[in-house]
This record gives C-alpha cells, structure tokens and sequence, in this order.
C-alpha cells in the first residue's frame, strides 16, 4: 500500500531546476534510501514533501490524500515528520524541553487548560513528561538532559533530532542525512535504531551521500541526479549500475 | 516535573495569594472610615509605585511577545493609550473636549482591554505572517499613527487637550487625597501580582514552552506539528490586551486622558526595563523596571541638588540611563537576571 506519492515534482530557484519531473513512490513500511550527489536536489525533495518549500508543479500525495503545499505543522500532525541536514536544534530550551516540545495533542498548550491545569492537561503532561524522559535515555542523552541544547556536539545534536522527531511516533519518517559529521560508532548506533523503528513498522526515508552506510541499511535505493530519480531498485542492483558508477565517478 | 518547575509553578501561586489579599486589602481600605495624611515627602514615591504597578502589567505583556516568542513590538504604548481612550471616552462624563459616552466605568475597562486586543489581532493578523522585522516597523508606525489621531481627531479624542472626567472610582470612594493614592498603590500592585500570577501560570505550562520554541526556531517548532502562527497571534494579543488593562486602569485612576501620557516614552521605558533585567524572565523583567524607574525617581531628587535647569537635567538623566544600558548589554548581555544560555547570547 503506497504511503507517500510523488507524481512530476518540480521546483525551480530562480532559472535552477532543483527537482525536475521526479516521481516516486514509497509504500508503507518500506525503509528507503535517497542518495545522489551535492546538490542533486535530495533536500529540496525533503522540503516539497514536508511543506518547508512549495513546489513549481507536480503532486504530493500522503496517505491517498493529496498534501501538496500543505504546511508542515499540518503534514507532522498527520504523520509525516522530518529532520533537517543542518541539525536544527532549540538551542535556548533545555534538551529535555525539545523533546517534550513535540509531544502531540498537549492540553497544556492551549490558553485555557493551561491555566486552569485541570486534571486532564495534568495527566497528559504527566505521561509526555515520562514518554520524553524515556526518549532521552534511549538516545543516551539522559546525562544532557538539563543542558542547553546549544551545548551539545554535532552527534548528540543528531541523536536529539531523532528523540524529538520520535516523540511524534511518525508513520512516515524523512531523515536528512542523519550521518552527517558523526562518528563510525555512533554512525552504527543510529543506524541501528533506524533499523528498529521499521521493523517495528514505521516507514523510513533517508537521504545520505555517503554509500556505504545506506547500502548496508536499506531495503530500496533510490539514486537521484540533477533532481530526477537515476535509478531506483535494491541496493546490490542499483550499485552495479553503470549510471551510478559514472554519476558518483563524474563527481 | 523537575524542581525547577515546581518552584516556578509555586512562585505564581503565591504571586496569586499576594495579589488577591492586595486588592482585598485596598478596596477594605479604601472604604474604611480611616483617614491618612500623606506627607509630601512620600506622596512622590507612592505616585511613581502607583505608575510602576502599571507598568509591570506593560512589561509583563511585553515579556510573553518579546521575551518568551521573540516577537518585536516596538510599539507597545499604543496598546496602552488604546485602552486608556477606550475607558476614557465611554466612561467620561460632560468632557469639554473631545467626547464621553457616561457609561459605567467596569464596562469602559472591559471594553478598553477588548479594543486593544483588537488593534493588536489586527497588527498581528497583517504583519506576523511576514518577515520578523515587519513587525517592529508595523508596531511603531501604528503607534505614531494613533498619536497623529488622537492630536487631530479632537472631536473625539479631544486634541492635545484630551479627554477629562473620566470617573475615579478609588476617589470616589476613598474620599480624600492620601487615602485614595494609598488605596490605588496597593491595589494596582495586587493587580500587577495577579497578572504576575496568570502569565507565570501560562508560561510554565507547554503553553510557554511553544512560545519559547518559536524564538529559538519557528521552522523546528512547525515541524513537530505547532501552528505557530496561532501562538504568535495570541501571545501578541494577549500582551496588547493587557497593555490595554493596564491603559484603562490608568484612565479610571487619572481621571483624564491627554496624547502627552502615551508617548513613545512609555515604549522606551519598558523595553528598557526588560532588557535590563533580562527577558524571559518574568521577575528579571519586574526586577529591571523597578531599576529603570527607581533611577528616575533617584534623579527627581537629584535634580533638585544639582545646578542645572530641568531640561538639562533630563538630557543628562537620559545619557545616565543610556550608559547603563551600554554596560548591561557589554557586560550582561542577557541581562542583570537574565540567562545568556536561555537567551541565546554570547557572553
Ligand atoms: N532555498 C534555495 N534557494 C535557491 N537555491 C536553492 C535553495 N535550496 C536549494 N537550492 C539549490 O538547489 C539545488 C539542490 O539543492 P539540495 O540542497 O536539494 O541538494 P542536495 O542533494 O540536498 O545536496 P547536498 O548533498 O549538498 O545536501 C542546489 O543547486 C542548491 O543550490
Ligand atoms: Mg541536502
């Protein structure tokens, strides 16, 4: 069952074709790798999906419903999460406080429960306050967890993209290049939890130009080039493509 | 809940409990047969405490923007006047200039926080879409704007002249001067301690932590799923509403309203207040306005001792003020209270 369709997505910047005529489809539970080289247009894709950027044409489809240019806060209540190649971190809240942050449907953040804190806006924050704490340990991060965001290395900074992003418990996950300036053994961990949570059935994309750690990873590889899709098969087979090996030699 | 959250949480509780037996305390006062000369000497300070209550319910305002969301209104004083005119011409009764309704005053301050929240969802609504910078300038001109209004609309606002018998109900009931001046201190600080109160109560909550994701980056805090857009709406009216309170209790306790009380001054001073004592921070904010106005106070007497005229004397207290502005921001960026890390500056 196809969860996420891309039909002619296009998006030009200014005369530059950063997506030209892409399509691609991802069906539900698939874990799925996009690389391709600089500026290929692989975080555009990321940003038309998730409504960071609008499209020049072509469609998004989410779930059966068509999303195109739907704003992101809609899309991440309905499922559809991602993170950012230039980790992005709330840098004056604490790290505990980005991943509580994310938390959907809170009372506490409306006027009104939030001032009464009546029972319920209580019990929610109470179990956000718990589900949060758990995030924070599984990603090693508990004895940050008081630290200012702005405070932490590259890796952990990664590490709490994914905590928060996961606290939305997504049905379809965007990473953007969540290896990017991290150690080999980090680089294993996360990849290893990227892992776990498509076995436990959550659809995954991620994006990495280095091939391989995603060859290693994924289930289906996408190639993408000069903002089309080059190829699009298995790993083993999309590797021995003579287009990929010019277009990653030509770089 | 961390510690830290439950004492936040505590301190509003008791900001509420304060600012509860505040008012009680005033209107008990103020109705009781007792009578209480105010030597000049003190009636100065109790005037400017009067004005300071007020102002804490402008900074306070001004910290769920600015401080806790990141939005700049450099125009906060028009909130105020919006409220203050508001009260004034629906509760003034036979002005000789401009125009009064003699409706009773409890609806003309109702109705003075509602217009000013309105103004504010109207300023909101046409420039929090755009770039950040938009609002600075939309908040200042719309300031301005109302100012020009206000001077030259005078069959309504009067002109410079303004408008007068707005009724005093603490007078009214007080009786005389240094009765009512004591009622109104006590009074308007109980009400800046619950205003104290209900903001600490919103921005403790996950409420404020939206608010705080929005300032440190409002594209990460859209993509977990917040309408940000909403938050901002309703954090910038909420402080206009409040600037708007505070501007009606300013009309109801002045018993005239004149476009010389709404200058840009009254934005100054609150920014000033904030920055100083560190935004973001609720007792910071409350902290550094009392530096601000206490100085002014200071300098009131100052400028007795001192051998220049009053004019001068205002430059010099204004090149005073500046300088310890400079050194703030050199040496605590954030702040006296303020948290560099929370802020997000380098110290
Ligand atoms: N906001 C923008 N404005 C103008 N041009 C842009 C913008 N975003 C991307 N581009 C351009 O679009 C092209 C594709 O960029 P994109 O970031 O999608 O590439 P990428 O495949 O993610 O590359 P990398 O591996 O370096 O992350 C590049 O030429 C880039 O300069
Ligand atoms: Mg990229």
């Amino acid at each position: 069952m196809t969860l996420l369709d891309i039909v002619d997505l296009e998006k030009e910047f200014g005369g530059l074709l950063a997506v030209d005529d892409l399509s691609l489809s991802v069906d539900r539970g698939e874990l799925v790798g996009v690389m391709g080289p600089n500026g290929a247009g692989k975080s555009t894709l990321f940003n038309c999906v998730s409504g960071v950027v609008e499209p020049t044409d072509g469609t998004v489809a989410f779930d059966g419903e068509d999303v195109t240019g739907e704003q992101p806060e809609v899309l991440a209540r309905r499922g559809l999460v991602r993170t950012f190649q230039h980790t992005r971190q709330l840098g004056t809240m604490t790290v505990r406080e980005n991943v509580r942050l994310a938390a959907p449907d809170q009372a506490g953040e409306r006027t009104l429960p939030a001032l009464t804190r009546s029972q319920g806006m209580q019990e929610t924050e109470r179990r956000v306050v718990e589900r949060a704490d758990e995030l924070v340990e599984a990603f090693e991060l508990d004895h940050l967890a008081d630290e200012y965001a702005s405070n932490l290395s590259g890796g952990q900074r990664k590490l709490l993209e994914l905590a928060r992003v996961l606290m939305l418990d997504p049905d379809l996950l965007l990473l953007d290049e969540p290896f990017a300036g991290v150690n080999p053994t980090l680089t294993n961990d996360i990849a290893d939890r990227i892992r776990a949570l498509n076995d436990e059935g959550m659809t995954v994309v991620v994006i990495e130009h280095e091939l391989e750690t995603l060859t290693a990873l994924v289930d289906r590889l996408v190639v993408l080039t000069q903002g089309s899709v080059l190829v699009d098969g298995d790993p083993e087979t999309v590797l021995e493509d003579e287009r990929v090996v010019e277009a990653y030699l030509g770089e | 809940m961390s510690v830290a959250d439950r004492i936040r949480d505590g301190d509003g509780t008791l900001a509420a409990v304060a600012g509860v037996a505040a008012v009680v305390l005033a209107l008990l006062f103020a109705v009781s047969p007792f009578t209480v000369g105010l030597p000049g000497e003190l009636s100065v300070f109790v005037e400017v405490g009067v004005l300071f209550g007020l102002y804490v319910i402008l900074v306070l305002g001004l910290d769920l923007q600015y401080g806790h969301t990141g939005l700049v209104n450099f125009g906060h004083v028009v909130f105020f006047a919006v409220g203050a005119y508001t009260a004034a011409i629906l509760a003034a009764q036979d002005s000789f200039a401009g125009t009064s309704l003699g409706y009773p005053w409890p609806l003309a301050l109702v109705a003075g926080v509602l217009v000013a929240a309105v103004v504010g969802a109207v300023v909101g609504a046409t420039s929090l879409r755009l770039r950040d910078d938009f609002l600075a300038i939309a908040t200042l001109a719309t300031a301005e704007i109302f100012h020009t209004v206000t001077v030259n609309f005078s069959g309504t606002f009067g002109g410079s002249t303004g408008i007068f018998g707005v009724p005093q109900p603490v007078a009214a009931v007080a009786g005389d001067f240094g009765k009512t001046m004591l009622a109104t201190l006590v009074l308007f600080l109980g009400l800046a301690a619950l205003t104290y109160a209900i903001v600490t109560r919103l921005t403790t909550a996950p409420y404020g932590r939206v608010l705080r994701a929005i300032r440190a980056d409002e594209l990460v805090t859209r993509s977990v799923g917040k309408s940000t857009f909403r938050y901002k709406m309703q954090a910038f009216v909420y402080g206009a509403a409040l600037a708007g309170f505070a501007g009606g209790l300013f009309a109801l306790y002045n018993g005239a309203v004149a476009p010389s009380f709404f200058t840009i001054q009254v934005t100054v001073t609150v920014w000033i207040g904030m920055l100083l004592g560190g935004a973001s921070n609720h007792r910071a904010v409350i902290g550094g306005l009392a530096v601000i106005m206490g100085l002014r106070l200071f300098s009131r007497f100052a400028n007795d001792l001192a051998p220049v005229t009053s004019g001068e004397f205002a430059s010099l207290r204004l090149i005073v003020v500046g300088m310890i502005l400079v050194l703030v921001i050199r040496y605590r960026p954030a702040g006296i209270w303020g948290d560099a890390e929370e802020l997000g500056v380098d110290s």
